[in-house]
């Protein structure tokens, strides 16, 4: 850790004293940002350390909602292609800021957007840049990024959203074409910064498991549908280094995709809290009978009911039919600390799932 | 005086020239006309100007490899006509006789001043007859599916260019009624209101001497030999599109263009902190270039083209091999005709501008010209890369797609540059 951030840490340890005593639990930072757990296992595994976050404020604009959150600095694991590299906390590093944005009328969590932030100060650019999504246990999919601040005071955050590229379907056929922009108003104090729980955790730390997914009245639930409210004939689940991948088929495919036949659709979200696992390029086989009936993309799909999917036109699939998922491309989303190591993640490798149809 | 504040007190003329057209304030300015004393800035003949007014290769510097070298200091006054309707004869009278005082003031050169005024959809629409329906000048509108860029609706740009910044700050005040006289001749000021005032540079030595600017890391990173912000030179001959080519051929508008101006926020600090020299030349040229070790540096080896054109059928294959694509790349599969010419004609400069507040902040004014405005649209929409983001989720909206995580468009306008002989509130249909 840089030296300014050992300083910083030093005052919250002050202040944690002060709260001492009130659980096992040590509510405010105490010694600095735990160290990366070490022997992690190649999977999901339970953090050294979750952060609380604030809510800064939400707002509509467009087709869109928009939550602004903040909490510490925070390191995470950038992700492009197969490269994973830990981007550490910046000594000039003030807030780890993040944003969700989802459909305001089902209230489906919207990855794959873009988004990109300005922060201003009287009138003054503080800040402007393209943030990356991510994953995190607690809160799943979002887009986050560390800022220096200026100091206490009244920031203006303008959020910048991008049009959805990725296919829709269904009553998202026709929606979130248009970027759209938002400002939401941040007040920010570092003593009220410091009264964002900041949880250590002992010998659970480094073990298979996740902590629990935060609830908040503001924002929706970045979970994949339970198995049981997936649309259509679930054929069969199985787990790629922790990402689990639920394959159902509907009788024709959604609105909007063009094609005869069914409707395979790969559901993909994290073990233990059901998280959706976006931006993965998926290809799926069919094989029936010992001859190859389909052999494609799955594509990424955001469609109301399926929630966010991967997903193809099959001629049909049959009883005895083996289906088999592979992941070309690991989800390109930064990882928060607990999924550095799944999906793909430092270790590499998701392995296919294979599926035998009932 | 302190213009930036390093109290170096040994600071040569033209240091602060450079300095005061980028800070472009008024005590600079003052500053530099007090500082005028040794090369004379030749003068003009209003008989001697090219016919179009867009005709600046042969009157500017070229590099060893006939790159163009565009003029060091340029500003853009963008201009508003008071009321609804269309100018009038007086008015019209008026801005001759500027214009005319302008051509007398200076040499057609970039030692004296290159300039040309521009027209934008808005102005024309004061007429109620359409432009011709050969002259392709439609609204300005967003071109990415990740930009709300405010549009520049003004009737009219004037560009002043020159590597004299004593010569363009004369100019600008003179035309902006701070002063009667531009190189000691007689300048009326502009006959409309300056409604906006924009400032650039452009050449190796002055972007590392402005990269104080917000959107530039604090480690200094831009090269002293880059003519841009980001490290790279551009605008290769062989990747340009002729004046000729960019010429409209027929019609009252013959011998002029079209002319887009976007204004961009340069972010610049993963470009040069979390990127190595090999990742920068990926996303701003190709892949291939950085396996093949093509660019050198800031790319002077590069010569007279980029070699762009070998690289733009890898697009999809990059996207799935390297999870990057580069800017390069994907403009030019837009940038070509079926003959193989380029289209487009790039001018941009680089600014401290940061329009709206008195910040210093790294931007990019991008003046393009072409024939047709739709030609821009389709190159700038190629750039987008959507259609990549498809191909992998590794290119995303705008990360490692290209450099569009690091440039944020905040204006455009679109306009039609006359003809010289048009040049002065052209009606659409001009005699």
């Amino acid at each position: 850790m840089k030296r300014r951030g050992l300083l910083r840490a030093g005052g919250a340890l002050a202040l944690a004293g002060s709260l001492a005593g009130c659980s096992s639990l040590i509510e405010t930072r105490a010694a600095g940002v735990p160290p990366v757990p070490e022997n992690r296992p190649d999977g999901v595994y339970h953090p050294s350390h979750v952060e609380g976050m604030s809510m800064i404020g939400t707002t509509t604009s467009g087709d869109y909602a928009l939550g602004l959150f903040y909490s510490y600095p925070h390191r995470f694991w950038n992700v492009n292609g197969n490269s994973v590299s830990l981007t550490e906390i910046d000594e000039d590093d003030a807030v780890h800021l993040m944003a969700s944005v989802w459909d305001p009328e089902t209230e489906t969590v919207l990855p794959d957007t873009g988004l990109s932030l300005e922060i201003y100060r009287d009138g003054s650019l503080i800040s402007q840049e393209a943030i990356y999504p991510m994953l995190s246990q607690p809160m799943g999919f979002h887009y986050g990024a560390n800022f220096g601040l200026e100091g206490d005071g009244t920031y203006t955050v303008r959020l910048s959203v991008g049009a959805v590229s990725t296919r829709r379907t269904g009553g998202f056929a026709a929606r979130f074409a248009e970027p759209s922009t938002a400002e939401i108003p941040f007040e920010y104090s570092e003593s009220a910064k410091n009264e964002i729980s900041f949880q250590v955790f002992d010998e659970e730390v480094g073990t298979p498991g996740a902590v629990d997914p935060m609830s908040m009245d503001a924002l929706p639930n970045a979970s994949a549908p339970l198995e049981s409210d997936l649309p259509g004939r679930v054929l069969g689940s199985g787990t790629s280094n922790d990402a689990r991948l639920v394959a159902t088929v509907l009788e024709t495919p959604p609105a909007g995709i063009d094609g005869d036949g069914s409707y395979l659709a790969v559901s993909a979200r994290t073990r233990y809290n059901r998280m959706v696992i976006p931006a993965m390029a998926m290809a799926g086989r069919l094989d029936r009978d010992g001859e190859t009936v389909y052999d494609g993309e799955l594509a990424r799909t955001l469609d109301p009911d399926l929630g966010y999917h991967y997903g193809a036109v099959v001629d049909d699939i049959e009883s005895g039919d083996e289906l088999t998922v592979s992941t070309r491309v690991q989800p390109q989303t930064a990882r928060h600390e607990g999924y550095e190591t799944a999906f793909g993640g430092l270790m590499g490798g998701m392995p296919d799932v294979t599926i035998r149809v009932e | 005086m302190a213009l930036d504040g390093d109290g170096d007190a040994d600071r040569s003329r033209r240091t602060v020239l450079k300095a005061a057209v980028a800070l472009g304030g008024a005590s600079a300015l003052t500053a530099c006309l007090d500082r005028t004393s040794d090369d004379p800035v030749p003068s003009g003949d209003p008989s001697a100007k090219p016919a179009r007014q867009h005709a600046w290769r042969e009157y500017v510097r070229h590099d060893d490899h006939g790159n163009t070298q565009l003029p060091s200091h340029q500003i853009l006054l963008y201009l508003t006509l008071d009321g609804d309707g269309p100018p009038s004869a007086d008015g019209r009278s008026a801005l001759a006789e500027t214009l005319e005082a302008l051509d007398r003031a200076y040499a057609w050169s970039h030692e004296g001043l290159l300039h040309s005024i521009a027209y934008s959809p808005a102005y024309f629409d004061r007429f109620d007859d359409p432009l011709p329906e050969a002259i392709d000048l439609p609204e300005p509108t967003a071109l990415s599916p990740f930009e709300s860029p405010t549009i520049d609706r003004q009737d009219a740009v004037l560009h002043l260019a020159s590597d004299r910044a004593d010569a363009v700050l004369e100019a600008d005040r003179a035309l902006r009624g701070e002063r009667d006289t531009a190189n000691g001749v007689s300048v009326p000021s502009l006959p409309v209101t300056v409604d906006s005032r924009r400032t650039g540079f452009v050449g190796a030595g002055l972007p590392a001497q402005h990269q104080d600017a917000a959107g530039i890391p604090d480690s200094h990173p831009v090269p002293e030999a880059s003519p841009l912000f980001m490290g790279f030179e551009a605008g290769f001959r062989g990747n340009q599109a002729t004046e000729d080519y960019v010429t409209i051929e027929s019609g009252p508008f013959a011998g002029g263009t079209t002319k887009v101006i976007a204004n961009l926020r340069q972010r610049l600090a993963d470009w040069y902190d979390e990127q190595s020299d090999e990742e920068r030349v990926m996303e701003m040229f190709s892949p291939g270039h950085a396996e093949n070790g093509l660019v050198e540096g800031i790319g002077d080896n590069l010569g007279a083209d980029s070699k762009i054109d070998q690289f733009v059928d890898e697009l999809e294959s990059d996207a799935r091999e390297y999870g990057r694509v580069g800017h390069a790349q994907k403009a030019a599969r837009a940038n070509r005709d079926d003959a193989g010419n380029v289209r487009l004609l790039r001018r941009h400069f680089e600014s401290t501008d940061d329009i709206g507040s008195d910040q210093k902040v790294a931007s990019l004014h991008f003046p393009s010209l072409q024939r047709r405005i739709t030609a821009f649209e389709e190159v700038r929409r190629a750039m987008n890369g959507t259609d990549l983001t498809e191909e992998t989720p590794a290119i995303r909206q705008r990360v490692n797609n290209g450099i569009l995580e690091y440039i944020f468009v905040r204006r455009r306008g679109y306009f039609l540059v006359p003809p010289r002989r048009h040049r002065s509130f052209p009606t659409p249909r001009p005699e």
